[in-house]
């Protein structure tokens, strides 16, 4: 028996060995939460991303130019601004001096370059040459001058991953700008869709999408992008509409992360709704 | 054996590296050739189906910790493409496997399918038809590799020529 059994297992040891190797793989998969891989997934990107970081030195001269850094730094302020400015336009007066608790402080934006992508139809993702040193935390949202981008996901002491919106495990909760409908967009590999919204609402092709003030990973009124199709269910009742990011997420070399949480952020809000 | 492995991964740290920071500069619509399939093919060519397949499971957990992405996907994916590409090692055919257009091929299928299952893994919670996932997600990238496998051989061609 044993002999049989020993038999069989040289005849196919490769296979033995590939089955055994891929059941490690994908129980592998479902550990990417636990804060062990984490740690371990950590140390091994901050420690690999010099490697990138010093092939990325000489590309970067081809790629950027640093007199550029502070002017689209202060692009990105005023497109939050212009966002936040828009978006106040449309409150009526009354709604405002009620709401006057809202913190309207000057958000501090981090300048940082990609020193690495994974690029792929699925999970895109960035390293960037900022860390916990610079006081970059996990769930901080990241920007260009044109808009959002993704959120950071992990951190090590200089380096950090970004999650881009090209990425189907981000979600993220917008609005419709115009008619300030609300939905929850996300990436299904091939286009950025926003799905089952209701036929009735008039939402034409063009109309702007922002971050919305329900989400609780991003601020509220960050650009997306624009409405590029609308599409129906067989049922009819509702629409998917597939959304155009204002920014070239494929493209991107800089960006600059928002130094807030912001759930923490809801939190001080909720503080203050106490304290009135 | 264990040299073998020790070059092929000494290999794999630069070549990882130009895979991240240089690879998506050239990249077409999120298709991407995939540089460490290559080598993972090449070593596989010349040292058999278990070295392969061992060697793919080491060097997709090396570069799913490295690259930020889901631990297991290119883990899984490398392994399988290590184990297809072992079919076709012939010790009698070294050379040709690996300074020949048949090259060309085995590194084409070894990529298309590595792209293909790593893709179906991590568009599980997606709506990516079979057409795409097929064509996008395993055909393209593929032939994009496959492309890029061309200085293999004729760096090859030569040193057999000399």
């Amino acid at each position: 028996m044993i002999n049989f059994l020993r038999r069989i297992i040289n005849n196919f040891k490769e296979y033995f060995l590939v089955a055994v190797l891929s059941i490690i793989s994908i129980s592998l998969l479902s550990t990417n939460e636990k804060p062990a891989v984490k740690r371990i997934r950590t140390f091994a990107f901050g420690n690999f991303a010099f490697f990138n970081k010093i092939l990325n030195y000489p590309l970067s001269f081809l790629k950027n130019d640093y007199s550029l850094k502070e002017l689209e730094e202060e692009n990105a302020r005023l497109m939050l601004e212009i966002n936040k400015l828009r978006n106040k336009g449309l409150e009526n007066e009354n709604l405002r001096s009620m709401l006057n608790f809202r913190d309207t402080s000057k958000i501090q934006l981090l300048y940082a370059d990609v020193i690495s992508k994974l690029v792929n139809k699925n999970q895109g993702n960035f390293i960037i040459n900022r860390g916990s040193d610079d006081g970059v935390l996990i769930g901080m949202p990241v920007i260009n001058d044109k808009g959002l981008i993704g959120i950071v996901v992990d951190t090590s002491k200089n380096f950090s991953v970004v999650r881009t919106l090209y990425n189907n495990n981000l979600n993220t909760a917008v609005t419709i700008e115009r008619l300030n409908i609300d939905g929850v967009l996300s990436w299904n590999g091939n286009e950025l869709i926003i799905k089952n919204i209701p036929s009735h609402y008039e939402i034409k092709v063009g109309d702007s999408v922002v971050t919305s003030d329900f989400s609780t990973i991003f601020p509220p009124h960050i650009p997306v992008g624009i409405v590029s199709k609308r599409e129906s269910v067989p049922i009819g009742l509702l629409h998917h509409l597939s959304v155009k990011p204002f920014v070239d997420i494929n493209a991107v070399d800089n960006l600059f992360v928002m130094k807030i949480v912001p759930s923490k952020q809801i939190n001080k809000l909720e503080m203050n709704l106490l304290k009135k | 054996m264990l040299w073998n492995f020790i070059k092929s991964i000494l290999l794999f740290i630069p070549l990882a590296s130009v895979q991240l920071v240089v690879i998506p500069l050239v990249s077409i619509d999120a298709i991407t050739p995939n540089l460490i399939i290559i080598l993972i093919c090449f070593f596989t060519l010349k040292n058999g189906q278990m070295y392969g397949t061992l060697l793919g499971f080491i060097l997709g957990f090396i570069f799913d910790l490295i690259s930020g992405g889901l631990l297991g996907a290119f883990m899984f994916s490398f392994t399988i493409s290590g184990f297809i590409s072992g079919y076709f090692f012939n010790e009698n055919k070294i050379e040709i496997n690996t300074a020949t257009s048949e090259f060309i091929i085995i590194v084409f299928l070894s990529a298309t399918i590595n792209s293909f299952l790593f893709n179906l893994i991590s568009s599980s919670y997606n709506e990516m038809n079979i057409f795409s996932l097929v064509l996008e997600g395993g055909i393209l990238p593929g032939l994009y590799t496959a492309f890029f496998a061309l200085p293999v051989i004729v760096f090859n061609t030569r040193k057999e020529l000399r």
